[in-house]
């Protein structure tokens, strides 16, 4: 059976322009002095105290990370005079080093702005305590820079369960969303899904933000959902649980009839559980994923019904046999 | 057989609603496999929702991925489709 081909992508490096521009709001961040370093790279998602490099000390200096400047580098500089201050900033500001960022709020000192523009690089103030701007600076550049992929299907949440659903186009994924909206199930993406791997432990799917909401039904053309079934029924992101993939014209040998393998497949690295569901005249589709996802969810909380079901007949026949 | 190249978008208005079905109406008619990519983002060809969402402007370039017996024969006929502007739509 076909899994989901998908072309992985993995950034090596995020400019400080767009860093800025995702996270100027959730990380407090304001740009202080000139624009001088926006297209720098950030090469390594995580944060780095310049402490001891603003000491002198640059062995093992992580110059590839966001600097962050706290309220321990700042009493170390102001206790030194005004133009052994000024060397250490231009020592800092000598590395390749992507950006400043100088925590809690406080005022950033004029010869750090000068000596840093000068070398074309940017310098914010965050108005966030230290410890947690690296927390969650290290944890949205971790996003920044985890390996995502477009998937062809669409995806929905029902009843708490993330689906997938894939299959060749025209195999009817689109119409059984429909179906899976009017029982009360909510769209997170029609026809191309945004996948991202998040902290290596789950996909989360998404909808680029262009076809947010928008539906394609063949006939009647692209339709808003939100506007139609009312905004619930959209969902901007969900974790990934299940792979439904419609067959057309499918062998019957060729398909899973007691349900007690569960197969999955690699999506950006983790097992996701997948399962075939044959498309054919007659058949409530819609229905049947909805079933599929209540059965992930009845296994998900510890019962299985086929091997629940295959033991009791194992035990009637060892009965049986002792009788 | 799998096929690759990369073409320019030339109409005015880039790849639009009308475009996009337009790409998607001719691609449907071949068996093989296509796929679009933009910016290191690949849809499906046949999918109008993963095309509009690639928002490919005029002068941008795309890469087409043709997969399949026909690919040789979707390839041409889409890369026109393509260059000529999608049949005029501005």
């Amino acid at each position: 059976m076909s899994s989901i081909p998908h072309k992985v992508r993995r950034p090596g490096f995020i400019t400080v322009g767009q860093f800025f521009q995702e996270n100027q709001g959730p990380l407090k961040l304001k740009l202080i002095g000139e624009n001088a370093g926006s297209l720098r790279k950030i090469q390594e998602p995580s944060i780095n105290r310049p402490g001891l490099a603003l000491s002198g000390f640059f062995d093992y200096f992580a110059f590839k990370r966001v600097q962050v400047i706290g309220n321990s580098e700042l009493a170390f500089l102001e206790g030194l005079d005004k133009n052994a201050r000024l060397r250490r900033y231009e020592a800092l500001c000598g590395w390749d080093i992507p950006c400043i960022v100088v925590a809690r709020g406080r005022i950033v000192p004029e010869d750090l702005i000068q000596a840093a523009n000068k070398a074309g690089i940017s310098v914010y103030q965050t108005s966030m305590v230290t410890m947690k701007f690296i927390n969650l600076a290290t944890m949205r550049l971790d996003w920044a820079f985890s390996p995502s992929t477009t998937a062809h299907g669409s995806m929905v949440d029902v009843q708490g369960i993330g689906v997938l659903i894939a299959g060749p186009s025209g195999s009817g994924k689109s119409e059984s969303v429909i179906g899976l909206l009017q029982r009360g199930a909510s769209l997170v993406a029609d026809d191309a899904v945004r996948l991202r791997l998040s902290e290596e432990r789950e996909v989360v799917g998404s909808s680029p933000d262009i076809t947010r909401s928008k539906i394609e039904v063949r006939g009647l053309g692209i339709l808003d959902v939100a506007r139609l079934f009312g905004v619930g029924s959209v969902r901007l992101s969900k974790r990934l649980d299940l792979i439904v993939h419609l067959r057309v014209g499918i062998e019957l040998h060729e398909l899973e009839r007691v349900g007690a393998e569960v197969r999955t497949e690699d999506i950006l690295g983790l097992p996701i559980p997948s399962v075939d569901l044959p498309v054919a005249p007659g058949r409530d589709i819609s229905g049947l994923i909805e079933l599929a996802a209540l059965n992930f969810k009845l296994k998900a909380f510890g019962y299985d019904s086929a091997a629940d079901f295959n033991e009791t007949l194992l035990k009637k026949m060892a009965n049986d046999q002792l009788g | 057989m799998m096929l690759e190249k990369e073409f320019t978008i030339t109409n005015k208005n880039g790849m639009h609603a009308r475009p996009a079905a337009q790409f998607v109406k001719h691609a449907s008619q071949f068996q093989c496999e296509i796929w679009m990519e933009k910016d290191d983002e690949q849809v499906n060809g046949k999918s109008i929702m993963g095309l509009m969402m690639l928002a490919a402007a005029r002068g941008e370039t795309v890469k087409l991925t043709a997969e399949g017996a026909d690919a040789e024969k979707a390839m041409k006929d889409l890369g026109d489709l393509i260059e000529t502007g999608f049949g005029d739509v501005e």
